[in-house]
């Protein structure tokens, strides 16, 4: 009896396994795509880009753009993937000085007139999507707390550090996320060195958490751990459109943003293909896509704007020195370990 | 002894098979459980290594792992005592139900009472915000706290009710002869007689907790740990080095308990020589003590409870904290999703084929007389010591490279061997059981070493093998810390996916996949328990 019980479990198994393994199916017509972006986007894109081209796309989606830039490094030997796409250019452009990814300059972006300052002059990334830093608010928590104490909402980034949001402020943390760093350096910017460190320190103490992950920031918002916080805009009208959250977004002045990008890595199996992918993002239909369940800016003057943002153009951008940002990466990652410790 | 040896390998000469399989076991430990370790300690430089005291967060998750292991064994070692007492005498009410609940844990994917204290115990909690009213705050060490405690604590139970239940209750009785009181009774034989038994319960749980990932991503919040440091290094700021770094710092404490609890704890269980086991039922319990049991194996039960109770619940609410009504929603979600658990299945069921292939394999190995079979022995059991994300970014330092990276064999193979020491284990305590004098009449006539393996012990092995397997299998599809560094495109896992799903908020979906994948796990134990008859254990390092 219980023989029979091991064949019957054995021979379930074979038949789970045997059609997965063995040699990975020799599929020419097919990319490979490290995406930072959510599911959901991804998804909805890759289903697009293969009615259109007829190239069957193999996805890892994990909304942290490190992960992917820290695999496509370990693996430079011997690449695995086509297709780096979403994250802040701030984790492409390292990568290209590294020399792993390919130069490419798509003819689609020329002729849709995309803005040069979201292409890269020598071809290594191309930006597909941009997106705004903001302060966001937990209105449930707001209205109960905050409301009767006649708290006035924060609009600008120094109403941030006042002392009634101590314990209640949420952003990622910026020496594992591109948004918290992104954030810092435009504190930099925004202040010059020293006053921004005044700044941060104040602001670090009113903080309950800097989220590891930028997703984990809206997290704690949406429910509640903390009323207010630094995210970007996208990821909070997103959650309160898709799942209703109780959030309220505010883009203050001297904000910072990001250009989301995408880009082919060197040596990847199958570059033709991986062409046809960037091209493909600098068409209409995925921005708008990335648009209507991303939230997110198109770089191209065509394709609306996400429901319930303010147009990219009427935002108050603090002046951003990319260069300097990227050179000084360690140096300020290292002083704020120092300084806020946390 | 080098004279004895020698002798072995020259008997052993006429049997090149048997030389030419443990040659092959060596090579195929070497490479995939000393390599990837090996290549995680020289991947930082000298330089790196001393830095690491100036580096202020590192030093801090150290610091915090330590508390954490030192705060979270105490606990947990306290209410697995009182679990395995309670369960040891025959006295206690609800003996068999506890013991029953109290296992319960040790089959949940490690992130999964983490999952279900936030939708419990968090700012929308349902105990906290809607029973209480209360504004919680679940994220931190505290509540980290609370989740390994009661994560862990079925590991210590299950030890220590191992040495109770060993102990002869003649000797108790013996002792109330002699006029000892029950409070008496309980002190000096007891629980003195248990204590080899606590303290290696203390040492495994704290393995457990320092290498603990699944809990410590999802609710430690901005408390730095050395587990989740490691992949935040990778995550936000791609930087393998530091990965590399935080990992052997990891080693060094779950490598020290390691050899702890092997050489020194296992050593001196006491042993009571009586001759028959005694089958004659225990003294009576001090009243007080036993109320006491009771009283702490309820409250535990229930936060059991409410593991389980909660993870299934969101997966049916609207919005959970803010709508209560029921929903199928997320059901269609996760149905989207369930290609994943199919991946998992298919990965799960390869490392459970190599974990119980090389188990018995090994286990048949270290059993001859052959030279090296300590060194064998170790390499077996040495991953034990490992915590997973070590073990993460080992296998992606040592065959990212290699032409199995970046496949899900990476991914099978690094799951097979870190559970290995299970399925090792198993198969050699089977082997010790079996006597020798059928493989001496084997031989006598005329069977070399492998055909005793294929038609002496491969049959009376079967039930260990299916053990093995299906251990790994169950620790394979629920396994978080080395999946979220060696995961591919094409072969997301389930856990990865609910990972992802829980840090993106979406709750239902994930409580309604999180439900698939306990069915699957219970499935498979129902499956090993049809063909083995026995339920199987999946104890170890989280």
């Amino acid at each position: 009896m219980r023989r029979l019980w091991i064949v019957v479990v054995v021979l379930a198994l074979l038949a789970v396994i045997l059609p997965g393994v063995g040699p990975a199916s020799a599929q020419q017509n097919r990319i490979i795509v490290y995406s930072a972006l959510p599911d959901l986007e991804t998804s909805l894109v890759h289903r697009e880009f293969t009615r259109r081209t007829g190239i069957q796309v193999e996805a890892l989606s994990v909304a942290a753009a490190g992960t992917l830039q820290a695999r496509i490094r370990a693996e430079k030997d011997r690449p695995r993937a086509d297709i780096f796409v979403g994250g802040s250019r701030d984790f492409h452009i390292p990568l290209a000085r590294e020399g792993l990814l390919l130069a490419y300059r798509s003819p689609v972006a020329a002729e849709a007139k995309v803005s040069p300052d979201y292409l890269d002059p020598a071809g290594f990334w191309h930006g597909w999507y941009l997106g705004a830093l903001s302060i966001i608010i937990n209105t449930d928590r707001w209205d109960r707390e905050m409301a009767p104490r006649r708290v006035a909402k924060p609009a600008t980034w120094d109403d941030l550090a006042k002392a009634e949001f101590r314990g209640q402020f949420v952003m990622p943390s910026p020496i594992t996320t591109g948004g918290g760093y992104i954030f810092v350096a435009g504190q930099v910017f925004r202040l010059g060195e020293d006053r921004a460190w005044t700044f941060l320190k104040a602001l670090s103490a009113n903080a309950v958490q800097f989220t590891p992950t930028a997703p984990g920031t809206i997290t704690l918002l949406e429910r509640g751990e903390a009323i207010v916080g630094m995210m970007w805009a996208h990821e909070a009208i997103g959650a309160r459109t898709l799942r209703g959250a109780p959030l309220e977004v505010i883009v203050p002045p001297d904000t910072g943003f990001e250009v989301g990008a995408v880009s082919i890595i060197k040596g990847g199996p199958n570059p033709a293909g991986a062409r046809a992918y960037i091209d493909f993002l600098m068409t209409r239909v995925p921005q708008d896509i990335n648009a209507r369940y991303g939230f997110r800016y198109p770089v191209r003057g065509d394709v609306e704007v996400p429901r319930g943002a303010t147009p990219f153009n009427q935002l108050k951008f603090v002046k951003y020195d990319l260069e300097w940002a990227i050179q000084n990466q360690v140096r300020l990652r290292e002083r704020w370990t120092r300084e806020i410790g946390r | 002894m080098a004279v004895a040896r020698w002798g072995d390998l020259r008997r052993h000469a006429g049997d090149p098979w048997l030389l030419v399989t443990f040659a092959g076991a060596a090579a195929a430990l070497g490479i995939f459980v000393l390599y990837p370790a090996f290549r995680v300690l020289v991947y930082p430089t000298w330089q790196d290594y001393l830095a690491i005291p100036r580096s202020l967060r590192w030093m801090q998750a150290a610091r915090n792992s330590l508390v954490m292991m030192v705060i979270s064994t105490v606990t947990a070692t306290f209410i697995g005592l009182a679990f395995a007492f309670a369960t040891t005498r025959a006295d206690m009410p609800g003996r068999r139900l506890f013991r029953t609940i109290a296992m319960l844990p040790l089959f949940a994917p490690p992130f999964m009472v983490a999952f279900a204290y936030i939708l419990m115990f968090g700012r929308q909690g349902l105990v906290t915000k809607s029973l209480l009213g209360l504004s919680a705050n679940i994220f931190g060490w505290h509540g980290l706290w609370l989740v390994q405690t009661i994560a862990f604590f079925p590991l210590a139970m299950l030890i220590i009710a191992g040495v109770l239940d060993a102990v002869n209750p003649s000797l108790e009785h013996a002792a109330r002869n002699l006029g000892a009181d029950e409070w008496t009774v309980v002190k000096t034989i007891s629980l003195a007689l248990a204590r080899p038994g606590i303290a290696g319960a203390m040492l495994v749980v704290a393995i457990s907790v320092l290498a603990d990932f699944g809990n410590a991503v999802i609710i430690a919040g901005g408390f730095p740990l050395l587990a989740t440091e490691a992949w935040f290094r990778m995550e936000g700021m791609g930087d393998l080095k530091g990965a590399a770094l935080v990992v052997a710092m990891l080693l060094v404490p779950t490598a020290g308990l390691f050899l702890l609890e092997r050489f020194w704890v296992s050593r001196r269980v006491y042993t009571v020589v009586t001759g028959r086991g005694s089958r004659i039922a225990r003294p009576p319990t001090p009243a007080f003590l036993r109320w006491a049991a009771v009283a702490i194996c309820t409250l535990a039960s229930l936060l059991i409870f409410l593991v389980y109770f909660g993870v299934i619940a969101g997966a049916f609410t609207t919005v959970w904290g803010r709508d209560w009504s029921l929903t199928l929603d997320h059901w269609r979600l996760a149905a989207d999703r369930i290609s994943s658990l199919w991946v998992s299945v298919k990965i799960g069921a390869l490392a459970g084929l190599i974990t119980g292939t090389v188990g018995v394999l090994v286990a048949f190995l270290t059993s001859r007389s052959l030279p090296l079979r300590h060194v064998l022995d170790f390499l077996a059991v040495l991953p034990g010591a490992l915590p997973g994300v070590f073990v993460g970014v080992g296998y992606v330092l040592a065959f990212n490279p290699t032409f199995i990276g970046g496949t899900m064999w990476t991914l099978a193979a690094a799951l097979a061997f870190w559970h290995l020491p299970m399925g090792y284990q198993a198969a050699s305590a089977r082997f010790k059981q079996i006597e020798r004098a059928i493989e001496e009449a084997a031989v006598n006539l005329g069977a070399t070493g492998l055909r005793v393996l294929r038609d002496v012990y491969l049959p009376l092995l079967l039930p260990a093998l299916v053990e093995a397997f299906a251990v790994s299998f169950i620790r394979a599809v629920t396994n978080v810390s080395i999946v979220v560094f060696l995961i591919t495109p094409g072969q997301v896992v389930a856990t990865f996916v609910i990972l992802n799903m829980i840090q993106n908020n979406i709750w239902g979906a994930a409580g309604a996949l999180t439900t698939m994948l306990l069915l699957l796990t219970f499935v498979a134990i129902g499956l090993t328990w049809l063909s083995v008859g026995r339920i199987v254990r999946s104890p170890g390092v989280g």
